[in-house]
């Protein structure tokens, strides 16, 4: 049986956070509280497996990624990248992944892309022409060659992210970690390097990512956990996780005027389960996804709606998404 | 199938690589060509302009200085002071903020993603600086020799003996001073009370022996005070065994320094390991 490519077993993090003292008064032992960034985060990554971490901001996720790559260590659990523990073995197992931390500010905007990689390849081991060779592939794969030679500062973001993930290669690791990969990208961009992690899942790498967008991780992940204020909630594939809510219907209204009355009268009712109101500023509309209770009509809600006085400007009924599966575990929105 | 090509870094490649880099990132603001030739020739200015009101026209208000320096040579005197201050002072902002700046720029997580040793950033930047100032010091000597007319009696050699063996005690200082700022995250305060402390205990435009008893007792344990001693020992034409006890005293002190930083270090490591400050602005 092959080893895991990643487990992490009860793993915690938590970060003393004390008050600001005065200028000449130190802050009391009782004035300092104990936050919890992740607990007891608990999984195992299959060797070429693509696994999503889904959540809000600020749930955990990156740190949960730098105690595996490292930069971080844990109160309390166990890592073990391909059967060695970080904590002991750190050099060995900074060898074995490639990591791209979120932002585009990991490598030198004063350098070329190609004097970024031969920088970054140096210290991953590679060196002479062999360098030389990986730079000008991994360049020529990721579509940079031609401006290889151009200061990164000249870069757009897309082509920024790109050189991360080519520094993150440089070794050819087994083991990917991505966080937000395609934070920041416009749509063309983040469609083309969510094709390049489908590329490098059919090479063989195993991935780990972070995201907090809930397409990317039901089009790339094999597997999802989905994590909210530290703790995973859920864990399975994408298609499970959505078979299990399957019989919640989701209707998406679009109207002018919204008010958490409104939602609450119609969870009292027991004619929806939740409600998720966003404000859409473009479009000087509100957006709410209603998840139907038990066995209520989607003609029943909009009835209700309706007869409440309120008017509506479009409605769809959805197939649940991944999204939906955060709404009905957490009753909140994964943007909140 | 995937193949790793992972291979084991060398930790001389990659020190040689920062330098390398810090070198390729220098060259491309160019304004710094600027600061090398100008502040040696404006920075001591004042220094002379003091020297030469107080001497008088004869230099005979001098003798006191003559008396307690050695040298009537005020010129070369001020200039030699005040070219090791510069560098030290340098030294700091440049190489001592260098892992700050790495922070600051955003890079310092990917460069510790790195399996390799984290030594080799500061002693690759250290290399880079040295390498920087090497060259500011030779301009800087030109320099006083075209428009000051300073000119040592010495041998250039020896200077340049001097020059190397305070190498190590002025990087060992930057070493600690670069892990304690990753640590404070603050570096003006810090270099201001460094170079503050070395322009008044250091001797950089007047005798020491004018401080109080301990004044001078604190003096003669900063090797800074050891640098600026043998380098107008050697520009009055002294010979190696004159020099020899502050040689041995910068060596001395700057294994001790480097030891120290290197510690500092590995300790401000674990420490931001545990507080996850490693990537904080």
């Amino acid at each position: 049986m092959s080893v895991p490519a990643l487990v992490v077993e009860e793993l915690y993090k938590e970060f003393k956070v004390k008050k600001k003292g005065g200028l000449f008064r130190r802050p009391a032992a009782d004035e300092e509280k104990v936050f919890i960034a992740v607990n007891a985060v608990s999984f195992q990554v299959a060797p070429g497996e693509v696994f999503g971490l889904l959540g809000p901001n600020g749930a955990g996720k990156t740190t949960t990624i730098k105690m595996i790559s490292t930069l971080l260590r844990p109160t309390r659990g166990r890592v073990l990248v391909h059967g060695i523990d970080p904590e002991k073995e750190p050099t060995r197992v900074l060898s074995q992944i490639g990591t791209v931390l979120a932002g585009e500010r990991c490598v030198y905007w004063k350098l070329t892309g190609r004097e970024n990689l031969e920088y970054f390849g140096t210290l991953y081991g590679l060196y002479g022409q062999e360098l030389k060779e990986r730079v000008s592939y991994l360049l020529e794969r990721f579509q940079l060659a031609k401006r290889g030679d151009e200061l990164v500062e000249r870069y757009s973001t897309g082509m920024r992210q790109r050189v991360s993930l080519a520094r993150a290669l440089l070794a050819n690791p087994k083991l990917l970690i991505l966080d937000e990969p395609t934070a920041g990208l416009d749509p063309q961009s983040a469609r083309n390097l969510r094709e390049i992690i489908l590329e490098l899942k059919e090479e063989g790498h195993t991935v780990l990512l972070t995201t907090h967008y809930m397409e990317e991780a039901d089009f790339l992940s094999d597997r999802v956990a989905i994590i909210d204020h530290g703790k995973i909630i859920a864990l399975d594939t994408p298609e499970n996780l959505k078979r299990g809510i399957r019989q919640t219907r989701v209707v998406h209204l679009e109207v002018q005027e919204w008010q958490d009355g409104v939602g609450n009268n119609l969870r009292a009712a027991g004619l929806i389960s939740n409600y998720v109101p966003a404000y859409d500023g473009a479009a000087r509309a509100w957006r709410v996804v209603l998840h139907l209770g038990g066995e209520t009509t989607v003609g029943a809600v909009l009835a209700a709606y309706l007869e409440m006085g309120n008017g509506i400007l479009n409605f769809s009924v959805e197939e649940p998404s991944l999204e939906d599966v955060f709404i009905q575990l957490t009753g909140k929105s994964l943007r909140e | 199938m995937h193949q790793s090509v992972a291979l084991r870094p060398s930790l001389l490649r990659s020190i040689l690589r920062v330098a390398w880099r810090d070198i390729k990132i220098l060259v491309r603001y160019p304004t710094w060509v600027i600061s090398l030739c100008v502040w040696p020739v404006m920075f001591p200015l004042g220094y002379l302009f003091t020297y030469r009101a107080l001497a008088g026209p004869q230099n005979e208000g001098l003798s006191s200085f003559v008396q307690l320096a050695g040298t009537s040579n005020y010129l070369a005197y001020v200039v030699s002071g005040t070219i090791l201050w510069m560098w030290v002072n340098v030294m700091l902002w440049t190489f001592g903020g260098s892992l700050r700046n790495e922070q600051l720029r955003g890079t310092l997580e990917s460069n510790w993603l790195a399996p390799v040793d984290k030594t080799f950033l500061l002693i690759g930047a250290a290399l880079a600086d040295a390498a920087q100032m090497m060259l500011f010091m030779c301009i800087a000597w030109v320099e006083f020799y075209l428009i000051y007319g300073v000119w040592w009696l010495g041998s250039p050699w020896h200077l340049g003996l001097v020059i190397l063996a305070s190498v190590p005690s002025v990087y060992g200082l930057g070493f600690v001073f670069a892990a304690l700022v990753l640590w404070a995250k603050q570096i003006g305060v810090a270099v201001n009370l460094v170079r503050g402390t070395m322009l008044i205990f250091c001797g950089i435009t007047y005798p020491i022996a004018v401080m109080p008893g301990w004044m001078v007792r604190v003096a003669e344990v900063i090797p800074l005070t050891h640098a600026i001693r043998a380098t107008r020992a050697v520009m009055a034409g002294d010979g190696l065994g004159e020099i020899a006890a502050d040689l041995w005293y910068l060596l001395l002190s700057g294994a001790l320094l480097i030891a120290a930083g290197l510690l500092a270090l590995r300790f401000i490591q674990q420490r931001i390991r545990c507080s996850g400050t490693l990537g904080h602005h």
